[in-house]
């Protein structure tokens, strides 16, 4: 049974569409959606988790039709949001354990102790939750979320506002229980996250996948190195030959991908400053999906077509 | 339908553990009783005192229903909602649970209004008319949490949530039958006060108080709950983001 399958989601606010015809197939994995703000990573899970109805097509969890069967989709899934929603005048135990009662799960006491264990909450499970930091807070949404052991898992933004070590916790955790046979769906625009952790990844941008692969594959298509140059001036091609642009981003960063970076440096440099561009800096870096990501998804100056009023339209209506 | 009762501990642990909403839910109405049905200066009734406590309890009650949507818009914006909307538990227990939490606050409430009548020299309570008036404001509680509950859901933020709460409840409490009696009201007032929702569960009291049962009052009240409610789970049950 395929925990998750799309085929043809779509999803129009409107006239603007947010998701644009997605078909997917996660399997027993950790996959991520990357994608900048706005480009419909929200909606997506909002439509697998049956709390949006898709404008077209349609989507199954463990075989079961998210519109048609969505009672039966609400069992195997669990659904951490982006806000930590935990009740602060509750104690920890008190929340997990009011997610127990919901579920209806048998041996209530021994699975919210297991749950607030598994993320490491045992000694705190009876202090108030406002008590608690941020990354206990997310620790206990988790907790929350897998006590009735789901089949699948949807996280949005599960490290939003969370300090390294905190970050790194959590990912571990999510790592864990995917060994334990879950399926785990997770929406970031930390690509260094998604790089260390998912098993694949899709990257969305304006509600369509642009590249759907797993992030050693995606480094792969941008050739061995990754040259990233700081300049004053604007950089233009064409250039030479064996470097390709894969884009700008803020502060005069000009970013080169290529075979064989530390031999093609000398070539960059004078090319640029024969153009009368003055590079500030240069490194050479193995590519990361940072940069693939510069490559498929064009920042807004580079021409983005970007309608503002639109833009806001759908943050609303998300 | 256990469901129904698990929501109600969350927000009345919630609430219980807020002390000053507590202190401030107690107080509130008790102001109400003294600086209304002892200051207002009347001529149509020489006991306002026994005339005004039905009018302050629906009021109480109308006042805390109407209010309650509020815990609602909340749980949308701070993200609960939607993780409540994703359990397989049934959509309609998160609507039940709120009503239960809303009415049983407003009857605290009461409690408190019919204490504090007593002593202040009120008349006419003999204990089936309390149980039986417990009874019409519940179901007016009801009504109300059910309906501000849903409105709750379509509205996106606190601030539009306190715009239709003023809208409401401030017109619905002044063209009702709460301050004084039909017969001293201007002919206009006194048809769309007997129309009201909020005149229902008044005139079914008062009429307690004379120890009649106001079936069509009572009946009228009834109907318009089961129709709301009704409603109301309809939507609940295919509610979306």
């Amino acid at each position: 049974m395929v925990p998750i399958e799309t085929s043809g989601l779509t999803k129009y606010y409107g006239d603007l569409c947010a998701v644009d015809h997605l078909d997917l197939s996660v399997g027993n994995e950790i996959f991520g959606l990357l994608g900048p703000n706005g480009s419909g990573k929200t909606t997506t899970v909002l439509m697998l988790t049956t709390l949006l109805e898709p404008t077209r097509g349609s989507a199954r969890i463990c075989g079961f039709d998210t519109r048609d069967e969505a009672q039966e989709v609400r069992r195997q899934l669990s659904y951490v949001p982006q806000e930590m929603a935990v009740d602060v005048k509750l104690t920890g135990r008190e929340n997990v354990s009011l997610f127990a009662k919901l579920y209806g799960i048998a041996g209530r006491d021994e699975a919210v102790d297991r749950a607030l264990g598994m993320m490491d909450l045992s000694e705190r499970a009876d202090d108030l939750v406002r008590t608690y930091s941020g990354g206990m807070r997310r620790r206990l949404e988790l907790a929350q979320a897998l006590v009735h052991e789901p089949k699948v898992l949807f996280l949005d933004e599960p490290t939003l506002g969370l300090d390294v070590a905190s970050r790194r916790r959590i990912w571990d955790h999510i790592r864990t229980l995917r060994s334990r046979g879950m399926t785990i769906f997770v929406t970031t625009h930390y690509m260094d996250e998604a790089d260390a952790s998912c098993d694949r990844v899709a990257i969305l941008d304006r509600g369509r996948v642009v590249a759907m692969d797993s992030p050693a594959a995606l480094r792969a298509r941008v050739g061995k190195d990754v040259i990233s140059v700081r300049v004053t001036g604007s950089v233009r091609g064409p250039f030479p030959e064996g470097i390709e642009y894969l884009g700008g981003r803020g502060d005069g960063e000009a970013v080169f991908s290529t075979d064989c970076g530390s031999e093609k440096v000398p070539l960059l440099f004078r090319w640029l400053e024969e153009r009368g561009v003055t590079v500030r800096s240069i490194s050479v870096h193995e590519p990361t999906l940072d940069d693939i990501f510069l490559a498929l998804v064009p920042t807004r100056e580079d021409g983005y077509g970007f309608d503002d009023h639109k833009f806001r339209t759908m943050l609303r209506r998300r | 339908m256990k469901e129904i009762v698990y929501y109600f501990e969350r927000d009345m642990l919630r609430w219980l553990r807020g002390r000053v909403s507590v202190v401030s839910a107690l107080i509130a109405p008790a102001a109400w009783l003294i600086f209304v049905g002892l200051a207002l200066p009347t001529t149509f009734s020489e006991h306002y005192i026994d005339f005004i406590t039905p009018g302050i309890l629906v009021m109480t009650m109308l006042g805390v229903s109407l209010q309650g949507g509020s815990l609602l818009v909340f749980d949308k914006i701070l993200g609960f909602l939607n993780k409540f909307l994703a359990l397989p538990s049934s959509r309609e227990s998160i609507l039940f649970g709120k009503i239960l939490f809303i009415t049983t606050r407003g009857l605290i409430q009461a409690t408190v209004i019919l204490v504090l009548a007593w002593a202040l020299g009120a008349s006419l309570f003999s204990l089936p008319v309390v149980l039986l008036s417990y009874g019409i404001l519940a179901l007016f509680g009801v009504l109300l949490s059910a309906f501000s509950t849903t409105i709750a859901l379509y509205l996106s933020d606190h601030d539009s949530y306190a715009a239709f709460n003023a809208m409401v409840s401030m017109p619905l409490f002044f063209t009702s039958s709460a301050l004084m009696p039909y017969s001293v009201m201007p002919p206009w007032l006194s048809a769309i006060a007997y129309w009201n929702p909020v005149s229902f569960a008044i005139d079914a009291i008062r009429s307690l108080q004379e120890g009649v049962i106001a079936w069509t009052r009572i009946g009228a009240l009834a109907l318009l709950a089961l129709l709301v409610v009704a409603f109301c789970v309809r939507k609940f049950r295919r509610v979306t983001i």
